[in-house]
């Protein structure tokens, strides 16, 4: 294998230069180091124009004023005001990020308006719930996928396919199975007594079907990289356990587990990211003021009528900061767990 | 668990299973056998969990095409079959048996759907092709070079993954937005919003760090001596990378862009966003979609159809690159 395609680019190799042979010679002549941050540039260029001057600049707008008139949509520096107004619940955002007052009596917080309604619990409502489903129902899958049996490539590929596809197809799906006239999904959980007349307009009954769209797709996605930790576990280990006479669920337990987690870790990290920039389902079923969740907000400062791009900057960043404090958690957790150096 | 090899002495028991126990119902019988053979028990939970996988992740596309299906009048009540299904019109000539197969061909005439498909193909073309190029330069000095602040260069690419796509949009929007002169031979009005460009540029910076990722385990797993053999042989450098190194790493190089093509094909908020949603403008697959959604008369069966064929694309890809999808999501991911 390494002969044949090592001779074939020899020979077209050498007359490749042309009018580039000088530049050529020249990186021929460079430093390991030097030829090294060449090739880096063209993804770092791309990375600085859509990444990193994108985030700084939204970083200095969410400490400029809005200005709602005028050609200029930034007014000028006022510090965290924004930010102090985003968690005060003192903006021009349709929906609120949070809007939860302190009261004497028992659990002490009163909402404002009513959970679902409240963006930052409709986010994390949203990335915790969704990720422990999606783990337990991706541990199924990926054991499933595990075992050796017939049909097994198809099984995955039927398992893989919801998330292959696009958000708003899935997006789409969901919408017609929870519309009263086609769908079937509304009915039946009216009939459980879990939803009420119009499901599609209620928050709480939207953030269910949300929820249950989401778990549908991207389950999948935990199930193989779970896989991949299940694939890593030496077959050895339980023919051992069993002549030592564990039972199934020991050898789950003590054997699975623990060198499954910190894939399992990864994934769950991965996916707790994803979940917390929630919006292309949220938008293509529901709609972003039944269920807000803070990339709502931001899309919402920005088109939703008054220009408020300070706001919407300063809760882009709040959404940021959120996702950095869950990294830092799973962060510890990985170093807990056995194999972290793995 | 199920793939340990049956042992002997559970084969013996079945052999045993058989014992003439009338009197015990069906269900006791079963029960009594499977405490006495647990390894039936976790082949029935194998099989009763993989048929509920199958039937959760395969019966809405499934439902989705009897919507499709059933004609516009019928909508109120689709089951299993699209309302008004019967065999027997088959016998009076009537081939669509009461469905109405026509809707698939009203998904193009009602709005140019398919010019929404090929925008969002080509858009998905071009980003992996340039994911594909720029990473594999990174890739390589990632996986094969040494040089200083390689550690946090790596750590500057995941950065960017974990910054929701709203932190880029606003600042990415207004640049998109604004009329610049040098592109003005280029583009009509010298901005980039309502062309390709303004979907393909994030997607690539986006998509990126993960195919970086990807070629950077597969480049580096290339013994040194077979790139010293081309170089020696003459090759320039780059040409080693081009012609050697990338080659030789075709899985992982057709992991990568297959992963990307989908994550583009699949992408929602720049695609609803970069453009106005018409397909002269290069709007992509989902404003196409949500078009339906928009319509003045309610087309729930066009919407179904339209979804099943914008679905047909991923669709193929997964059947074809399973292998592929599960081994780059799983390399990319553990080695981060």
């Amino acid at each position: 294998m390494a002969t044949d395609h090592t001779n074939s680019p020899v020979d077209s190799g050498t007359d490749s230069g042309g009018v580039l042979s000088p530049v050529f010679t020249w990186m021929e002549n460079l430093s390991e180091a030097a030829y090294a941050y060449l090739l880096l540039i063209p993804g770092f260029l791309l990375l600085a124009l859509v990444a990193f001057y994108p985030l700084l600049s939204t970083l200095r707008m969410s400490l400029l004023a809005d200005q709602t008139r005028g050609a200029e949509p930034l007014g000028g520096f006022v510090g965290l005001e924004n930010y102090m107004n985003v968690l005060t619940g003192e903006t021009r955002l349709s929906r609120q990020l949070i809007d939860v007052a302190l009261t004497t009596e028992f659990p002490f917080i009163e909402l404002g308006t009513p959970f679902f309604r409240q963006a930052l619990f409709v986010t994390l409502a949203f990335a915790i719930l969704s990720v422990i489903f999606e783990t337990a129902i991706g541990f199924g899958q990926a054991m499933v996928l595990d075992q050796e049996f017939k049909g097994r490539r198809w099984v995955r590929v039927a398992i893989i396919i919801p998330w292959a596809i696009p958000i708003v197809i899935q997006g789409m799906l969901f919408f017609l199975l929870f519309q009263p006239t086609v769908g079937f999904g509304s009915g039946l959980m009216q009939a459980l007594g879990i939803f009420g007349d119009n499901p599609l307009a209620s928050s709480s009954d939207s953030f269910i079907i949300v929820l249950v769209a989401d778990i549908w797709k991207t389950s999948a996605f935990m199930a193989l990289l779970i896989l991949a930790g299940l694939q890593s576990v030496d077959r050895s280990l339980y023919d051992v356990a069993k002549v030592a006479g564990a039972t199934p669920w020991q050898r789950f337990k003590m054997i699975t587990l623990p060198i499954v987690m910190p894939a399992l870790i990864v994934a769950m990290l991965f996916r707790t990211m994803d979940a917390m920039r929630v919006y292309g389902i949220i938008e293509s079923t529901a709609g972003c003021s039944t269920v807000p969740s803070m990339t709502c907000m931001v899309i919402d400062g920005l088109f939703g009528g008054t220009r408020i791009y300070g706001t919407a900057a300063a809760v882009a960043f709040l959404t940021a900061a959120l996702i950095g404090v869950f990294i830092a958690v799973y962060l510890a957790k990985f170093r807990d767990s056995d194999g972290g150096f793995a | 668990m199920a793939t340990e090899k049956p042992d002997t002495h559970q084969v013996l028991m079945d052999d045993d299973g058989e014992e003439p126990d009338i009197k015990r119902g069906m269900f006791e019988a079963w029960a009594a056998k499977a405490i006495k053979n647990p390894k039936r028990t976790y082949k029935a939970m194998f099989y009763t969990a993989t048929i509920f996988f199958l039937v959760t992740t395969l019966f809405p596309f499934y439902w989705l095409f009897q919507v499709a299906l059933t004609p516009r009048d019928n909508l109120q009540d689709v089951g299993l079959v699209p309302s008004g299904f019967d065999p027997s019109l088959l016998a009076q000539g009537d081939i669509t048996m009461g469905t109405n197969p026509g809707v698939f061909l009203e998904v193009f005439t009602l709005i140019p759907f398919h010019r929404y498909m090929i925008n969002s193909f080509v858009i998905a073309t071009v980003t992996t092709i340039v994911v594909i190029v720029v990473a594999s330069l990174a890739g390589y000095v990632f996986g094969r070079l040494r040089f200083p602040g390689k550690g946090p260069m790596m750590l500057l690419v995941l950065i960017v993954s974990f910054f929701p796509p709203a932190a880029f949009f606003i600042p990415l929007n207004e640049l998109f937005n604004t009329n610049i002169d040098i592109l003005r031979p280029i583009l009509t009005d010298g901005s980039l919003y309502n062309t390709p460009y303004a979907m393909v540029v994030p997607f690539s910076a986006i998509f990126m760090p993960l195919s970086i990722f990807i070629l950077t385990t597969f480049y580096a797993q290339i013994p040194d001596g077979l790139e010293d053999a081309a170089r020696i042989e003459g090759t320039t450098r780059l040409g080693a990378l081009f012609r050697v190194i990338m080659p030789l790493s075709a899985p992982g190089v057709a992991t990568a862009g297959v992963l990307t093509f989908i994550a583009v094909y699949n992408e929602f908020f720049f695609s609803f966003l970069m453009t106005d949603g018409s397909a002269e403008n290069w709007a992509p697959i989902v404003d196409g979609i949500l078009q339906y959604q928009g319509q003045y008369e309610v087309l729930f069966n066009v919407m179904a159809a339209a979804s099943i064929v914008g679905v047909l694309p991923v669709a193929i890809l997964v059947v074809v690159a399973q292998e592929k999808i599960v081994s780059g999501l799983t390399a990319g991911a553990l080695k981060e």
